[in-house]
């Protein structure tokens, strides 16, 4: 006699297709109008040779690429010089604080481009607080040092953060039994741990050249036209002299040329994370440290406190906006009629966009995160594959994304009340591959076991994923939507090149307000934008917080 | 007792705010093999971090040679550390890995390739020398790790569980080659092990450390005839017992568990299995004591969860806590 055979259940295909979504969301809205761009400007502009000669023979195009070369370089010289002293002291060191101080350095990765550049102003521009007490200071407040100071105040704590991660990534055990073999500090920094710091501080200057290349806010506000990046000068291509071929291709030879540093950022990453943590560093006690210690803990508060000073700066502009002007001027004069009229609607209106935008951009990616999430558990061995499909949007930049769904997605939804969906969708693909990143770190350490129990005791997949991973990675995937938020807030440059009038948000006030020399609607604009986004960064905060203390 | 080469006066240390050693005092002959056992969080590890230089001391002395080492920093004591990952170069060869010591000291080549060489021997690692540190073994690594602080010529080492993470098999063959190479070079340890058999075994004297005080200090046998106190006794693996108004150790081979009687001491059976050649039972006393015996593997155990009778034969006398 036969015995029936249970069917056994097997992974099914079709909980992969809940990838569908996010892997459209992006094909869609990143990957084929950038091609299509591309592939436009190719034939209009006359192929190898209209790139050739749109980047090379046309004067301000060579001049933007060669600012973009300049600001990149200085700003990732000056990053390193100045992050990589205070991201060993981060690593190496104790001192009260570690803990705040490494999450004050994630503050201006959720920081409005803008709202630093109006800080700079305040401090080294025209009737600047410090260029005012010290006028050989305002070198600092325009050109090519204006925007290298902008860069640092985002960067630096990229270098300082990386650097520190490669310190950790140095064998504990093995520069503790080094020093017992009779290895002086400096040959165990030699043999040990300069290699992984450096490999670190490499990560976060590679960044900064990227990041730096591509400012767009910075060289726009600072600095003007002569000093504008590939992504200032696409803009203007596009938006100002109308020439989209040109645009199209110029924004090619920006993603051609930031290919090397991207393909070197990815390799360096790839091997820090190989590296991992190899046993733990403990960190030394100052005051064991003989002079060197001391010395990088002085370097180290005056980067936090540069920092601290520019947001501050800010806050403190928008309550006394001049020597001699009425105290909170910055806040009421955001409500006057001058304002409504120079932005075209009133600031409750553009706060109400602002959310608006952040909140579909958080949604849109909780949701895609949320499935891919899903997936992603039933079919780890995609996770490589889907992870370099999704991360794909990092090589597309603000203007050159924007640039393209008005290209191709204008058209298609007709009229400039759709723009909103365009902003709000651009907001998301940017947002997209931190918010993944964020689920990805805590679903890639989770233990299946509980999901296996469950489903032993009768849970479907679905179910089980629900009940048993979802509270696991719960604290990932609400980090991944405030993540999309703050981004939402605060993104200037895909917005700008994409809003009209009835859509302005905050970011694009500011800049509105002071181009048109508001000084004190754009102190209270540039506040209110900051002060919300220091509240998301605190709830953010919050949730890693318990995080770390339930995996505890 | 050899001469005393390391003396340790009244240490303290405090980690993380927390006290974690209590005025240890400890001396540690020339060529002397010490072993320092004690259950996890006991503060061995930060005893030995302390005398290697590697933290620092809140209060007390540490001695070697005649010279107050407290201050010196790590590099500058002429003691090496051999923790339970053998934390090799891992860009480097077997031989570079070895040399490395006598290359800090300034030797030249030739001459640190020459004690490379002979700490390699002392280890039976010949023909090692040219592979890299990851195509090792757990426990060749280890042995590279043993000859290159032997290399270092330090005049004490200091041995932090070095067997680990080395299978059970491994292990025995790396005791008895770890102790040879350290004894045949008049060199003195201090061995940290959780392991009471590993101790026990490899020690000229142990120390027992509990809560951060060495609590009990003498030969293997010295510590078996005489526990001294309930803790130390429960630590080496004693039944601790009441007797007389007091508390005495028995050994688990001379505890028996017979019938249940009014003037008996009695226990609740909890299980019974095989360990090595041996059949051992445990039973829950009274006080919620864990009570073990050990007897031939035919023995016919009382079944689980039974009240039984506890008889036991030879007894040491312990300061109950």
């Amino acid at each position: 006699m036969g015995i029936a055979r249970e069917r056994v259940a097997r992974p099914r295909l079709g909980e992969a297709g809940l990838l569908i979504p996010i892997l459209l969301f992006v094909l869609l809205f990143a990957l084929v109008p950038v091609a299509l761009l591309f592939g436009g400007g190719w034939v209009n502009g006359g192929g190898a040779v209209g790139l050739y000669d749109t980047v090379w023979r046309e004067a301000t195009n060579r001049a933007s690429l060669y600012n973009s070369l300049e600001q990149g370089a200085l700003s990732a010289l000056v990053a390193f010089g100045v992050g990589y002293p205070a991201g060993i002291f981060l690593a190496r060191y104790a001192f009260p604080g570690r803990t705040a101080a490494r999450s004050f350095l994630l503050l201006p990765f959720l920081l409005p481009t803008v709202v630093v550049v109006v800080g700079i102003l305040d401090l080294f521009g025209p009737g600047g607080t410090i260029s005012s007490a010290v006028p050989t200071l305002a070198w600092f407040g325009e050109g090519v040092p204006g925007i290298v100071l902008a860069n640092l105040v985002f960067n630096v704590p990229l270098v300082v953060l990386y650097t520190a991660l490669g310190c950790e990534s140095a064998s504990g055990d093995l520069e503790e039994t080094s020093r017992t073999l009779g290895a002086s500090p400096a040959r165990v920094y030699r043999d040990v741990w300069a290699g992984p710091s450096l490999i670190g501080a490499a990560v976060g200057v590679v960044l900064t050249f990227v990041f730096a290349a591509l400012a767009f806010a910075s060289p726009l506000m600072i600095c003007g036209p002569r000093c504008y990046t590939l992504e200032a000068q696409v803009y203007a291509l596009s938006s100002t002299f109308l020439e989209p071929t040109a645009a199209s291709l110029l924004a090619l030879a920006a993603v051609l040329i930031l290919l090397v540093p991207i393909v070197v950022y990815v390799l360096l990453a790839s091997r820090l994370r190989e590296r991992g943590s190899r046993g733990p560093i403990r960190p030394q006690k100052l005051s064991r440290s003989g002079w060197i210690g001391p010395a990088f803990a002085i370097e180290a508060s005056l980067v936090f406190a540069g920092i601290a000073i520019v947001l501050f700066t800010v806050l403190a502009r928008s309550l006394w906006p001049a020597p001699g002007g009425a105290f909170g001027a910055g806040w009421s004069d955001l409500v006057s009629s001058r304002t409504t009229a120079t932005l075209g609607i009133p600031i409750g209106n553009v706060i109400v966009n602002t959310f608006g935008f952040a909140v579909f951009a958080a949604a849109a990616t909780f949701v895609l995160v949320l499935l891919a999430a899903f997936a992603l558990r039933h079919r780890p061995r995609w996770e490589g594959s889907v992870s370099t499909y999704l991360f794909l949007p990092l090589l597309v930049s603000p203007v050159l994304l924007a640039f393209s769904l008005a290209e191709f997605w204008r058209p298609l939804l007709g009229g400039e009340s759709t723009v909103w969906v365009l902003i709000g969708v651009s907001q998301a693909i940017l947002a997209l591959p931190f918010a993944l990143q964020s689920v990805q770190v805590p679903l890639s350490g989770l233990s299946t076991a509980p999901s296996e129990a469950a489903q032993s005791l009768g849970a479907s997949r679905w179910t089980a994923f629900w009940d048993a991973d979802i509270p696991r990675i719960r604290n990932g995937i609400v980090t991944a939507g405030l993540f999309a938020f703050a981004i939402g807030l605060g993104e200037f440059t895909a917005t700008y090149f994409l809003y009209t009038p009835p859509f302005t948000t905050l970011s694009v006030a500011v800049y509105t307000l002071q181009r048109e020399r508001f000084s004190d609607a754009t102190a209270g604009a540039a506040a209110l934008l900051l002060v919300v986004s220091l509240a998301v960064f605190a709830i953010v905060l919050g949730m890693g917080r318990s995080r770390e203390r339930a995996h505890a | 007792m050899p001469e005393v080469l390391l003396r340790i006066d009244r240490l303290e240390a405090v980690v993380d705010r927390l006290p974690v050693l209590h005025g240890i005092d400890l001396e540690l002959g020339e060529g002397e093999f010490l072993a320092l056992m004690g259950p996890n969080g006991s503060g061995k590890t930060t005893l030995l971090r302390c005398i290697a230089g590697l933290e620092w001391p809140s209060a007390g002395r540490i001695v070697l040679a005649g010279r107050d080492v407290t201050d010196l920093p790590a590099n500058r004591r002429g003691i090496s550390l051999l923790l339970s990952e053998a934390a090799l170069f891992p860009n480097r060869t077997v031989l570079e890995n070895v040399a490395y010591a006598p290359l800090v000291q300034r030797r030249s080549e030739a001459e640190a390739r020459e004690i490379a060489a002979e700490a390699l021997a002392a280890v039976r690692l010949e023909g090692f020398e040219g592979r890299p540190g990851y195509a090792l073994s757990m426990g060749e690594r280890q042995r590279v790790a043993l000859a290159r602080a032997i290399a270092a010529r330090p005049r004490v080492i200091l041995l932090d569980e070095p067997f680990a993470a080395i299978d059970p098999e491994v292990r025995g063959e790396l005791r008895g080659d770890f102790r040879r190479a350290l004894a045949s070079r008049g060199i003195s340890s201090i061995h940290v092990t959780h392991d009471r058999e590993e101790g026990l075994f490899l020690g000229d004297r142990v120390a027992v450390m509990l809560e951060g005080r060495i609590r009990s200090l003498g030969s293997p046998a010295e510590l078996l005839a005489d526990p001294r106190s309930a803790a130390v006794a429960r630590f080496l693996g004693f039944n601790v017992l009441p007797e007389g108004g007091g508390v005495v150790a028995v050994d688990p081979a001379d505890t028996e568990f017979v019938d249940a009687a009014p003037d008996r001491f009695s226990a609740q059976m909890l299980a019974a299995g095989t360990v090595g050649r041996e059949s051992v039972g445990i039973a829950r006393g009274e006080s919620g004591e864990r009570i073990e015996a050990r007897a031939a593997l035919d023995h016919p155990w009382p079944a689980a969860g039974s009240t039984i009778g506890v008889r036991w034969t030879r007894t040491r006398r312990v300061a109950s806590e």
